[in-house]
């Protein structure tokens, strides 16, 4: 968890990922969640399906936000337009920890 | 296994706020309770996501109690089904005799923000998994938001019956429709709200229940946790596996089926949280539960539910089985529901990424 916040914060997005059966483990954690070995933190790839979209008028977390799906790394992230449909390929564009919460900007690839 | 009854509830008034701390909260139903009952305490177990220390034991110190066992449990808007769960297993297994579950929390609580979560992002209010649950159902059913306004309405009309709601006021449709969006399709009427509340539970053995007058059994209980993260817990967003899972084993505990239950109080911390329990406790057919909720062909959620009592994350639980204890024993006053021998009560945490049910029979 630590060092995922640690690369959040140099906007690097990296998940841990098993050094057994390479699978991902997310939400991150220190062991496989398939064959409970060790994990490392590596990139991976940053583009998904958007699974569902609304907008918030929550104070101070305005804005469209979106759940997108990048093979099986499910996150929450914001976009700066609302012309969105559900089942497009979106990319994330920027990610990092601001006031000690992560966020993730992602935009529509077409 | 032995057989465990609820021999006696209590719920404090639910406020928006109070000066009360936690353990004056958690002891003031336990009170009502434990005096003048000739009944030992082997067990209390605090339910609350407060975070002060020792907080079971100081609970029972101040109640002048002495239990065998005593301890806190944190399982977020889960936590006091959880506490009745365990304490139903002390007293089958022969641990314990009678146990004091008691369900308290302060409006203010750490449970009610998740920061654990990386998954959900900046984003991280539970309203917002809550508004992709009613996106994802409205396009996959047909879902309309006149719907979850009956939900509401609903709840707001029974919890104007009850005296400890928060929400002493009902509202119409219109006025649902028309509050402030706070995360498209959710609106202001469709959410709960933290408050300051307490509610606490006897539970006891078949031998301890013969004193005590119209005691209820617990038939069946079923719970089943996914993760504790949003990104793990949205593998579907128009129904919650938590939810069925637990419902299948509980209905399977208690030889019993959804068309036997008389009255449910069910998890609406939001509106579409209702019409999605429906679903998953077999009381409607998958993408039914908006039309199920414009028809009330059973009683769901006498007391106001989540929406009209309020939210004191550690305390719902715990209120949730005392509504459905009162009503079994015929005890529910002004809200009794006429004949009702069979009740269920339904719980979640966190997005359902966990989940417990309860089958209660007079």
């Amino acid at each position: 968890m630590d060092e995922f916040a640690e690369n959040l914060r140099k906007e690097k997005f990296q998940v841990p990922v098993c050094t057994v059966c390479k699978a991902k483990s997310w939400p991150p954690s220190p062991f496989c969640q398939k064959c409970l070995s060790r994990t490392v933190f590596r990139k991976v790839k940053t583009e998904g399906i958007l699974q569902e979209f609304a907008t918030s008028f929550v104070r101070d977390h305005e804005g469209v936000f979106g759940i997108v799906d990048m093979d099986g790394i499910k996150i929450i992230g914001s976009f700066a337009t609302d012309r969105l449909q559900k089942g497009m390929l979106v990319k994330m564009t920027k990610c990092g920890i601001k006031s000690g919460t992560p966020f993730y900007i992602f935009e529509p690839l077409r | 296994m032995r057989r465990v009854a609820i021999a006696a509830s209590a719920t404090s008034r639910f406020e928006k706020t109070t000066d009360k701390s936690i353990f004056e909260l958690a002891c003031e139903p336990c009170i009502d309770i434990i005096k003048n009952k000739e009944i030992g305490i082997d067990a209390v177990l605090l339910s609350t996501c407060s975070t002060e220390q020792y907080s079971s034991t100081i609970v029972a110190e101040m109640l002048g109690l002495r239990p065998k066992i005593s301890h806190r449990i944190d399982n977020l808007c889960n936590s006091g089904t959880n506490a009745v769960a365990s304490a139903y297993s002390m007293i089958a297994a022969g641990l314990c005799d009678s146990a004091l579950v008691v369900g308290a929390e302060k409006s203010d609580s750490t449970g009610n923000r998740l920061v654990w979560d990386v998954t959900r992002g900046a984003f991280n209010f539970p309203v917002h998994w809550a508004s992709m649950f009613a996106k994802a159902h409205m396009s996959k059913y047909g879902t309309t938001g006149k719907q979850m306004a009956a939900v509401s309405v609903k709840n707001r009309k029974n919890a104007a019956r009850n005296k400890n709601a928060l929400f002493q006021k009902p509202v119409s449709v219109e006025e649902v429709m028309s509050s402030k969006i706070i995360a498209d399709p959710i609106k202001l009427l469709d959410c709960s709200r933290a408050c300051d509340g307490s509610s606490a539970l006897l539970l006891v053995s078949e031998q301890l229940a013969r004193k005590f007058e119209n005691p209820v059994w617990i038939k069946g209980i079923g719970q089943q946790t996914n993760s504790a993260s949003f990104g793990k817990a949205a593998e579907n967003l128009s129904s919650l596996d938590t939810a069925s899972r637990a419902a299948k084993d509980a209905y399977l505990m208690a030889k019993t089926k959804p068309s036997e239950i008389d009255v449910a109080e069910v998890h609406d911390a939001f509106t579409i949280l209702e019409i999605m329990a429906y679903e998953d406790l077999g009381f409607a057919r998958k993408g039914k539960g908006g039309q199920y909720a414009e028809s009330n062909k059973i009683a769901i959620n006498p007391r106001g539910g989540i929406l009209g009592c309020g939210h004191p994350i550690g305390a719902t639980g715990v209120a949730q089985i005392s509504e459905i204890a009162m009503q079994l024993s015929g005890k529910a006053s002004e809200r009794q529901v006429k004949g009702c021998k069979t009740g269920l009560v339904h719980n979640l945490a966190a997005a359902g990424s966990s989940a417990t049910v309860v089958i209660l029979g007079a």
